[in-house]
Order: C-alpha cells, then sequence, then structure tokens
C-alpha cells in the first residue's frame, strides 16, 4: 500500500479548462511516486488540457488538485517549479543562447534571488545533459539545432529543476527512433531511481503501452480509470475512441501491449454492396477482406484457425467468422458453419489458399454454393495448391461448372464481385 | 570550463566604459570652441575646488560638461528601454520610439510645460512624472491594443505602436498651436535635442535612471527566462505578469527619464541593444550593461556630430540617430524577411 504522502498528483472530480470553459471535467486521477501513467486519446480531447492544470496554464474550474500534498491554486510559481518540471510539445529555442544557458534555466527556481549558479548547481546541469545525451551540444546556439535536440534539452531543462513529478507532453513526437527509446528508457529510469512521478501523454500507443504502468484513456473531455497497458489499450477501447478498427496483440519481443490499426471508422464507405463470404486462411485473404469492408460489403469469413492472421484480422474488422482451434482440421461443425455463412451471403469468394485434408471442406462449401446458384468467384488457379491428392482440384472443376468465375487476383475478384450486384441475381 | 564563443563580459565592460570615457573627454574638448583636454581638467578641478575661472571654464563646466553626461544619461537610457522591450516582446524590432512610448511621454512632458508656463520651479518635478504617466499610459494602450485572447501579436504591436504614435502627434500639434508663444521650443525638442542640457536636467534624470536601471539589472536571469516565452517562464517559476508589469514600469520610467530632457529620439534604443546582440549574444546579464554603456556612447557621438558637421549650426541630435537608424531599422526587416 502506498501512503498518501507518495501521492504527488491528485486530479478529484477536476473540470479544467480555459476562460471558463470545461475541456475536460470530472477527471479523477492519481500519480504515485516512482510510476509512469500514459494519457492517450484522440486530438483535441483534453489530454494536454490536464497536464497544464497541473502547470497553472489552464483554469482549474471545479474540483480540488493536489500537487505533492499542496492545494495547486495555493502554490506560487517559485513553489511550482520546485515540484514539477514540464517538457511541453513545442519546444522553443532561446535565439542564440548556448545550450548548457538554456539547461541551466532549470536551476532558476532553486537558486536564491540575485544568486549565480554555485557547484550544486553546475553538477545538477552536468548531470542532466549527460542523462539526455545533450553534453556535446552544450556550447551551441540552441536556434541552430533541431527539433529534436531542443526535445532533449528541454527534458535536460526539467531535470534541472529537481522535480518530484515530470509532465511530458508527447515527449518523443520530434525524436528519432534511437532517440525515442532513449529518452523514454531514461524516464522509466527516472521513476525508479529517483521516484519522480511521470505523467506523459502519448501519441502513439505501442510506447504508451511500452513504457506506462498504468494508461488513462481520455476521449471528448472525459478521463478514464489509470489502468495497466492490457486493459486500457484493447480493441473495443479503440473503435469507441478513436474510431479505429485495429489489432491489439502482445508485441512478442517486449512482451507489451501492440496495436496495428487496420481501418478507420469513417473510411468504411457508407453504401452498402451486399453480402460475401470470403474463403482463405494463412493471411492470404486478410488484403481482400480489409478491402471488401472498407468499400462497403457486409463481410464474412470461412473457417479460420483462431491465430491466423486471417482470423485476428476478421475479429479486429468485426468480421462474421467460422472458428477452428489453432492448428486444427475442419470437423463437421465447422464445414456445418461455413456452410451456413454461405447460404447467409449474397456471394462467395475463394481466396488463393493452399487446399489440404484439414481446408479442404471450406472448398467444398464454395461448390456447393455454386451449385446452389449463388455468385462464387474463384481467385487464381487450382495448379500447385492441392495437397489434397485430387480433391480440391475436382472441387474446384465441380464450381466452375457449375457457374463459378475464375479472377486473376484480388483487384478481379472485387470487379467480379461488383458486376454481380450491379447485374442482380444470376 | 565553460568555454563561450563570446569574449568575456569583464572585458567588454571595461573596453566600453574606456570608450565612453573617451567619447566624453572628445564631446568636451571638441565645438565651435576647442578646448584643449588639459584645460578640461584644470576647468573641472577649479570647478570642484569651487574656485572661478575665465569663459573656457564656464563653457567646459557648465555647457559641455553637462551636455555629454546627460547626453550619456539618455544614451544609456533609451537603449536600456529598448533592450527591455526586445525581451518582454521576443521582438527585435521593439523600442521605444517604434512602440508610441517615447510619443506618450513626449505628450505627457508636454501637457506639464504648457501648464507651467512661467513657473520654471515646478516644471522640473512635473516634467518627468508626467512624462512617465505618458509613458505608461501609452504602454498599456498600445499592449491592450495589440492583444487578443491573451495573445500578443508581434505585428500588431508595432503597427499599434505606430498608430498610437501619429494620434499623439496630432494631439501634440495641437497643443502646439494653443501654446503658441511656446512652439518653437516645444518644436526643437520634439526633434530631440540636447542643447538645452544643464546641471539641473542632469539633476532630474539620475534619479529617474537609477529608479528605472534597478530592477533590470537585478533581474537579468529572470530577462533570459523571458527568451523562452511566457509559458516556458512559468513553468521555470517566474511570476510572468508581475514581473512584466516591473519590467513596462522600469523601461517606461527610462523612457520617460530620456524623453523629459531630449524630446524624441528615435533608434537609439533599436539599434543598440541590436548590434550588442550580435557580439555578446542574447544573455542579458552580458547584453544588459554593455548595452546601457553602448548606448551612451552611440549618444555621446551622435550629439557630438549634431554639434559639429554644420557648425555653428547645431541640430537636433534626433535627426543624426534617425539618419542612421531609418536604414537600419529597413535592413533588420529585409533581413528578417530573407531568413
Amino acid at each position: 500500500m502506498t501512503s498518501t504522502r507518495d501521492i504527488l498528483l491528485d486530479y478529484r472530480d477536476v473540470a479544467v479548462g480555459y476562460a471558463g470553459n470545461a475541456v475536460v471535467a470530472g477527471a479523477s486521477l492519481e500519480l504515485r511516486a516512482g510510476e509512469v501513467v500514459g494519457l492517450v486519446g484522440p486530438n483535441g480531447a483534453g489530454k494536454s488540457t490536464l497536464l497544464r492544470a497541473v502547470t497553472g496554464d489552464a483554469e482549474l474550474l471545479a474540483g480540488t488538485l493536489k500537487i505533492a500534498g499542496a492545494d495547486s491554486h495555493v502554490l506560487a510559481p517559485l513553489e511550482r517549479a520546485r515540484l514539477v518540471g514540464v517538457v511541453p510539445q513545442q519546444v522553443t529555442a532561446a535565439f542564440s543562447l548556448p545550450a548548457r544557458d538554456f539547461v541551466e534555466m532549470g536551476r532558476h527556481a532553486r537558486l536564491p534571488r540575485f544568486a549565480s549558479l554555485g557547484k550544486h548547481d553546475r553538477n545538477v546541469v552536468d548531470e542532466a545533459l549527460v542523462l539526455t545525451d545533450t553534453a556535446r551540444l552544450a556550447d551551441k546556439p540552441t536556434d541552430e539545432l533541431s527539433g529534436g535536440d531542443l526535445q532533449r534539452l528541454s527534458l535536460a531543462q526539467a531535470l534541472a529543476q529537481e522535480p518530484q513529478v515530470l509532465l511530458l507532453d508527447e515527449p518523443v513526437s520530434h525524436l528519432d527512433l534511437n532517440h525515442r527509446l532513449q529518452i523514454l528508457d531514461l524516464v522509466r529510469l527516472l521513476a525508479a531511481d529517483k521516484g519522480i512521478g511521470v505523467l506523459a501523454v502519448f501519441h502513439d500507443l505501442d510506447l504508451a503501452a511500452r513504457y506506462s504502468d498504468r494508461i488513462a484513456v481520455v476521449a471528448e473531455g472525459r478521463i478514464g480509470a489509470a489502468e495497466t497497458p492490457e486493459r486500457a489499450i484493447t480493441a473495443e477501447s479503440l473503435r469507441t475512441v478513436f474510431g479505429v478498427r485495429a489489432v491489439v496483440g502482445t508485441d512478442p519481443v517486449t512482451g507489451a501491449v501492440s496495436v496495428t490499426p487496420v481501418l478507420r471508422d469513417g473510411a468504411v464507405a457508407s453504401h452498402s454492396r451486399g453480402s460475401v463470404l470470403i474463403i482463405g486462411g494463412s493471411g492470404c485473404a486478410a488484403p481482400l477482406m480489409r478491402r471488401l469492408v472498407l468499400s462497403g460489403w457486409q463481410a464474412s469469413a470461412g473457417a479460420l484457425n483462431v491465430g491466423d492472421a486471417d482470423q485476428v484480422l476478421a475479429e479486429a474488422l468485426g468480421v462474421r467468422y467460422a472458428s477452428i482451434p489453432p492448428f486444427a482440421p475442419m470437423d463437421e461443425d465447422a464445414a456445418a458453419a461455413v456452410a451456413s455463412l454461405a447460404t447467409d451471403a449474397d456471394a462467395v469468394v475463394v481466396c488463393q489458399v493452399p487446399f489440404g485434408h484439414g481446408n479442404v471442406a471450406n472448398l467444398a462449401a464454395a461448390a456447393a454454393a455454386a451449385r446452389a446458384g449463388k455468385h462464387v468467384v474463384l481467385v487464381g488457379d487450382i495448379e500447385g495448391r492441392d495437397f489434397t491428392g485430387g480433391v480440391a482440384e475436382s472441387l474446384w472443376r465441380e464450381a466452375l461448372d457449375a457457374g463459378a468465375v475464375i479472377a486473376p487476383d484480388d483487384d478481379g475478384a472485387e470487379a467480379a464481385l461488383v458486376s454481380f450486384s450491379e447485374g442482380g441475381k444470376r | 570550463m565553460n568555454p563561450r564563443r563570446h569574449p568575456p563580459l569583464a572585458l567588454v565592460l571595461a573596453a566600453l566604459a574606456a570608450t565612453l570615457v573617451a567619447a566624453m573627454a572628445a564631446g568636451v574638448a571638441l565645438g565651435a570652441v576647442p578646448v584643449a583636454p588639459a584645460d578640461t581638467l584644470t576647468a573641472i578641478g577649479r570647478a570642484l575646488r569651487g574656485a572661478s575661472g575665465g569663459l573656457a571654464d564656464t563653457l567646459v563646466v557648465s555647457v559641455r560638461l553637462p551636455r555629454v553626461v546627460l547626453a550619456a544619461l539618455v544614451g544609456a537610457s533609451l537603449a536600456g528601454a529598448g533592450a527591455l522591450y526586445q525581451a518582454l516582446f521576443k521582438n527585435p524590432l521593439a523600442d521605444p520610439y517604434i512602440l508610441g512610448v517615447s510619443s506618450g511621454a513626449g505628450l505627457g512632458a508636454m501637457a506639464a510645460i504648457v501648464a507651467t508656463a512661467g513657473a520654471t520651479a515646478l516644471r522640473f518635478g512635473l516634467v518627468p512624472l508626467a512624462a512617465f504617466a505618458g509613458a505608461a499610459l501609452t504602454m498599456l494602450l498600445v499592449v491592450r491594443l495589440a492583444s487578443h485572447r491573451g495573445r500578443l501579436d508581434p505585428t500588431s504591436l508595432l503597427l499599434a505602436g505606430v498608430a498610437i504614435s501619429y494620434t499623439l502627434a496630432a494631439v501634440t500639434s495641437f497643443l502646439m498651436v494653443v501654446a503658441r508663444e511656446q512652439m518653437a521650443a516645444i518644436v526643437y525638442w520634439m526633434m530631440g535635442g540636447l542643447s538645452g542640457a544643464s546641471w539641473p536636467y542632469v539633476g532630474m534624470v539620475v534619479p529617474m535612471f537609477l529608479l528605472g536601471i534597478a530592477v533590470p539589472l537585478l533581474t537579468t536571469r529572470e530577462l533570459n527566462l523571458m527568451l523562452l516565452g511566457d509559458e516556458r517562464a512559468g513553468h521555470l517559476g517566474l511570476s510572468v505578469e508581475r514581473f512584466k508589469l516591473l519590467t513596462l514600469a522600469s523601461a517606461s520610467l527610462l523612457t520617460a527619464a530620456a524623453v523629459s530632457v531630449a524630446g524624441l529620439i528615435g533608434f537609439v534604443g533599436l539599434m543598440v541593444p541590436h548590434m550588442v546582440r550580435l557580439v555578446l549574444g542574447p544573455d542579458h546579464r552580458r547584453l544588459l550593461p554593455a548595452s546601457l554603456l553602448a548606448g551612451a556612447i552611440v549618444l555621446v557621438l551622435a550629439d557630438l556630430v549634431a554639434r559639429t558637421v554644420i557648425a555653428p549650426i547645431e541640430i537636433p541630435v534626433g535627426i543624426v540617430t534617425a539618419v542612421f537608424g531609418g536604414p537600419f531599422f529597413v535592413w533588420l526587416l529585409v533581413r528578417g524577411r530573407t531568413r
């Protein structure tokens, strides 16, 4: 259990905004010493405004905000600067002032009035420069530095404040991959070693998940509870908050939540095209599935093994599909499920999947659909992908005989589907 | 230990101080009647002992010496005010003349002159106060006009300054017409001149100058924070609004000091901090003291030119600074555009 003393930021039912208008309302959040809390959410949702409540740049309209136990509005700028360091989204160069002087400005709140920097101050500045990998820039004028350099110097400046709380507003937006990881690793280290509490706005969800202990989703002026990345970032939350259908998985190397956006809800064509059953597997149906969903088709998918790339995508897209356990062959239940999906669909597309004994039932369902008078499109050629000793090939021919058409590729398949839907029933 | 691209401050200040002394010496020695440096020293010595001397002594002690001292003080005040405005507004084109503050101070001072016509004793107390009031009010008005939703737009700031200057010039002209008998004096004063310099004027400026420059010299670190913008300065612990108000008051006081005794002298506040920045960089711990000295040097020399270039006729020093300052301003504009 953490004692109340360790709570560095305590938002209680806070409303915060500008000129009397709340941007975020009813916000409650605790930031404890030594933890990194990430804020994610769409642009304009109020993430930065939540940070700006702490710096005093936005107005606290309701509720209480305590910074290291002190009420936010009683803190004078000097006291606040000893508690809170900020790395802003956009860093302004201080004309041709050398980088070291820029970082030394962070000591302002720690210096007695009219005093100049002492030995301890210089040591703190040196350490900040080394930690942020900016020591070699010390003598360069800030107005000649890149955005990434300025961002790291800005972190150095904030570290020179020796703060208990670090507020990071998209701290790595201008950094290359190497420095991105370096700075975020440093932030984690500072949290662990110095007990600094870090509240950071992230745009990159993967980075947020990888570097945050807890994540709070901010959307439409509301903040959700801060939870573990696994609980905060789900396909469902991404769809409601961002309007994006995404595959949420686990990065095999870092073990962190990883997000692959698949498509935006807003990009899906508004007119409905009709329904189509897509038969695929091993990821060969994924491009066509995404494409058909985008152009307004009501898609479903033939029996897919759980964990298969096509299955993951179908899940993310919210496409109905018949599922079979990982690596298992189709059983009778699965074959029946596919057959029922085929019955519900206006058309069936068979992708260029290799057929073995485990999945040839999918092709059988397609042939049956052709015989039943459905539009069936066969993509490519059966040549070279029949591993059933002829069963697949004969089903293929059977389908053709029943009126199925051949499309050379995904483009052809979509064109054929469009001509079916425009030409009406066969 | 802490290598810099710029020369050490002590060295620069010493060099500037030496140059100022030399310029002031030249200012005393040169003119319609040249005075040898040795004679200048003996005249000053005699005056300090209370002994009386000849006509040359009077020329040195009562005319030229107060004049160069006044020129130095006015130059320092204007350069200091310019450096402060430039820091506060993060705008290299800001200076008391362009922002309209000089005109405001001028109108205040002139109103005081007209109101105290014939009452010279009152004038020395009232003119600086009225000039400060005029400067401060104009500054507030210009900032107000140039602000939109709490943001100060740099272009609007300059435009508002120019617009206010014109308006105030109209009011000033009106005052001139009303107070016809003092018109010549007022016109000459408006063009900016030091010909009326005397020790009482010096006595009037010194306290204003000291009061105006004290806070800025003690808060150069805070002025540096302002280079980062209001928001960042606040994050690093500066009470931004209070500091701005204090600095604006200081800059207005410096402007009022200069305008009270020397009328409208333009471009010193613009040029000097700029030239110093080119050599010393934007750090106010260096920029501000160096600008004060450089401003003093520039105005002492400009006044020397004004007195001697078509001697025995003396031209207002404001014309000399404008001849150099106008093109400099244009150069800044063009350079700012090409960058």
